[in-house]
């Protein structure tokens, strides 16, 4: 049984065209289920809770990356199947999953291959993709054993997907959401023009895997979990292997 | 011997600007472009960058070196030493390859073979002899 949870933006007149077509499309392959809108009045928790003991098995997120970090962060309790039907704008992680469209989320919720993802945790908020950290000196202390000192101009990301700042062909192969472990990354900014036209020296950013990590700063730095939640160091990350059971497209970048 | 170009192929990358301290253990291909100190200990192969500076011991299948390093290596199968590579440690490995210009201050062990035992001329013309008056079960 499934349970489609639309974003609250879709009540915008100019989604209708699109949602009807998609319901259709959903109906036609024998998918349909029960439609909830997401609003501010509405506890999105509970409703969860109630469908899935009622029976519901997987849900789908009708949304932008924004909506997947939502209902991720509520749903990863239960033992369901999450599916995605990306519309609007900021669909980055959808793409990575294989999902381009909505008329192809359809098709591939229809032949649902299943693949189950690594989930980050950072805190008590959990992260599909990636986190970042705000521009400042840190250092991520892993797994006990050995620590890593950034300077205060790099960049510093978190990635178990892929870094959503990238386009998501250039960042193909790098990061696997199946390996169980995340990756740090730290990319020098490019301090003057010269330093910003010599591109393509892979060596320049850092890429150190490890499976649970504390980032620690001198003063608190603001840390963004898939560039929607907004957490302050220090924070505490790990990787919780096989977590999430997706419904991913055969375009997936992993 | 993996190269540069092998990159996507790299698990670990440690970058110029970045520092770690500690035991580093990982289970692929490490490159290190920046600065370590601690241990590194990979299964697989480590390449040191010409501006990078390691204060570690270090234990690894390959080993390609440019830069410098301020510990002892211990190589499973190959350590190659570029111009650039600055070795202040023990060294040992199977097969040692040094560019010319390459500095090495420490001892050096390289290759897997045995000493050969050192016999007197005399001792060899018993031995030879025993194998002489030897007979073979089937000769008796």
């Amino acid at each position: 049984m499934y349970l489609y949870l639309y974003d609250s933006f879709l009540n915008n007149k100019k989604y209708t065209a699109l949602l009807a077509k998609t319901e259709t499309r959903l109906t036609d392959l024998g998918i349909g289920g029960k439609i909830f809108r997401l609003s501010p009045l509405r506890n999105v928790a509970e409703l969860i809770n109630d469908e899935i003991r009622s029976g519901v098995k997987t849900i789908v997120i009708v949304g932008n990356d924004k909506t997947l970090n939502q209902i991720i962060n509520l749903a990863v309790k239960f033992e369901i199947t999450i599916g995605l039907i990306p519309v609007g704008e900021d669909n980055k992680i959808a793409k990575a999953l294989g999902i381009a469209s909505p008329e192809e989320a359809c098709n591939i919720l229809s032949s649902r291959k299943i693949e189950r993802l690594d989930l980050g945790k950072a805190n008590d908020v959990y992260f599909i993709s990636e986190i970042a950290v705000s521009s400042g000196a840190v250092t991520i202390e892993c797994e006990n054993k050995f620590k890593v000192n950034t300077k205060a101009k790099d960049l510093v990301k978190i990635c178990n997907l892929s870094p959503l700042s990238a386009p998501a062909e250039q960042s193909a192969g790098g990061f696997n959401p199946q390996d169980g472990v995340l990756e740090i990354m730290i990319h020098p900014l490019k301090a003057d023009f010269w330093q910003f036209l010599k591109k393509g020296d892979k060596a320049d950013k850092s890429v150190i895997p490890f499976k649970k990590a504390a980032i620690k700063s001198k003063i608190p730095l603001t840390v963004a979990t898939d560039g929607q939640k907004i957490l302050k160091t220090p924070v505490a990350v790990e990787v919780l292997p096989k977590k999430l059971r997706f419904i991913v497209g055969k375009n997936r970048i992993f | 011997m993996f190269k540069k170009e092998d990159g996507d192929n790299v698990e670990t990358i440690i970058g110029p600007s970045v520092q770690v301290e500690g035991n580093f253990v990982a289970n692929g291909d490490i490159i290190v472009e920046g600065t370590v100190s601690g241990s590194i200990k990979t299964e697989k192969n480590l390449r040191v960058g010409k501006d990078a500076k390691i204060f570690a011991d270090i234990t690894a299948n390959n080993a390609f070196v440019a830069g410098e390093i301020q510990g002892n290596i211990k190589i499973k199968e190959n350590l190659e030493l570029t111009n650039t590579a600055k070795i202040f440690g023990d060294v040992k490995t199977k097969i040692l390859n040094v560019s010319p210009g390459a500095s090495l201050n420490g001892k050096c062990s390289a290759g897997d073979e045995h000493k050969a035992k050192f016999e007197k001329a005399d001792e060899r013309g018993q031995k030879a002899s025993r194998d002489k008056n030897y007979l073979a079960p089937e000769e008796i």
